[in-house]
């Protein structure tokens, strides 16, 4: 699956074994972002082994980061059977975007969670 | 000399407001706006200002959009404006709202003003795990996000032409 990015949703690439998403985030309705991936990524994780999701966001919303922490908490259980590798891409100087990555790995205890800068 | 638009004009630089929007405020118009917001800010400020100056003010345009009592179709009207002040960027929000909101606004509001960061953070965390409270049309954070990214923030209630208006004030240093 791959949606291409808009103003302010992010572009989504889904295979069998990867998500990445990149962009900016803040929808009028984050369910209607939201319901397609969630579904596409456990459509595809549930025949796969292993699952890695790259995030790389610039700006997130707060109906957003409700969406990226309820599709952590659905890895972190996933991560439970399966290998779940989650890497969380952030400008070196977007202190808010590394603080946000480093809040959201604290709460997950199966996966395994990188973070790191980009120029 | 008594002309209005020259007024606005020397109300406007006075305060150092470089942006403000008044009127019907929907999600077509804050993707619009979302980008000349951008523009303005990245000229001048480093990332981190200006990621807290916009997020606030896409916190406060949604919270225009969704819960101003004035309504034409889709939009909410309310104002929303941007100022450069001595004390850092001020992000500042007005739309008028139901009066039996205000208890329920003021409980949400008092014990963020009174939370230091850590505290904010847990709170934050706190409602991503708990879900929107009831009457939210959002994750129930906005608030508690705007607050993390203020380095202070105030709001008052004002009664004014039989409406009552919320009025909202984030500052970044």
């Amino acid at each position: 699956m791959e949606m291409a990015g808009t103003t302010r949703t992010p572009e989504v690439k889904i295979d069998s074994s990867n998500c990445s998403i990149k962009g900016e985030c803040y929808p009028e309705d984050i369910s209607e972002f939201s319901g397609p991936v969630m579904e596409t990524v456990r459509e595809n994780l549930s025949s796969s082994e292993s699952f890695t999701v790259t995030i790389e966001l610039y700006y997130f919303n707060s109906s957003s980061a409700k969406f990226l922490f309820d599709f952590f908490e659905y890895l972190d259980q996933a991560g439970e059977e399966k290998q779940i590798r989650i890497v969380w891409k952030y400008r070196t100087e977007d202190d808010a975007m590394e603080e946000a990555g480093s809040e959201f790995e604290e709460d997950l205890e199966n996966v395994s969670f990188s973070l790191e800068a980009i120029s | 000399m008594e002309n209005e638009t020259l007024k606005l004009h020397e109300l406007m630089i006075s305060r150092g407001t470089f942006f403000c929007y008044s009127g019907p405020l929907s999600e077509e118009v804050l993707t619009s706006l979302s980008g000349a917001v951008k523009e303005q800010l990245s000229d001048s400020e480093d990332l981190p200002v200006v990621k807290k100056v916009f997020g606030i003010f896409v916190e406060q345009a949604q919270n225009i959009i969704r819960y101003s009592v004035d309504r034409l179709d889709q939009s909410g009207v309310g104002s929303v404006a941007i100022s450069k002040t001595e004390k850092g960027f001020m992000i500042e929000a007005v739309n008028s709202i139901d009066p039996k909101n205000v208890d329920r606004l003021e409980e949400i509001l008092k014990p963020l003003t009174e939370m230091n960061k850590d505290e904010l953070k847990s709170a934050y965390k706190d409602r991503l795990r708990s879900g929107p409270p009831d009457g939210s049309r959002g994750a129930g954070l906005g608030f508690i996000e705007m607050a993390r990214r203020s380095s202070k923030f105030d709001y008052d209630f004002l009664a004014h032409n039989a409406n009552t208006y919320f009025v909202y004030r984030g500052w970044v240093e």
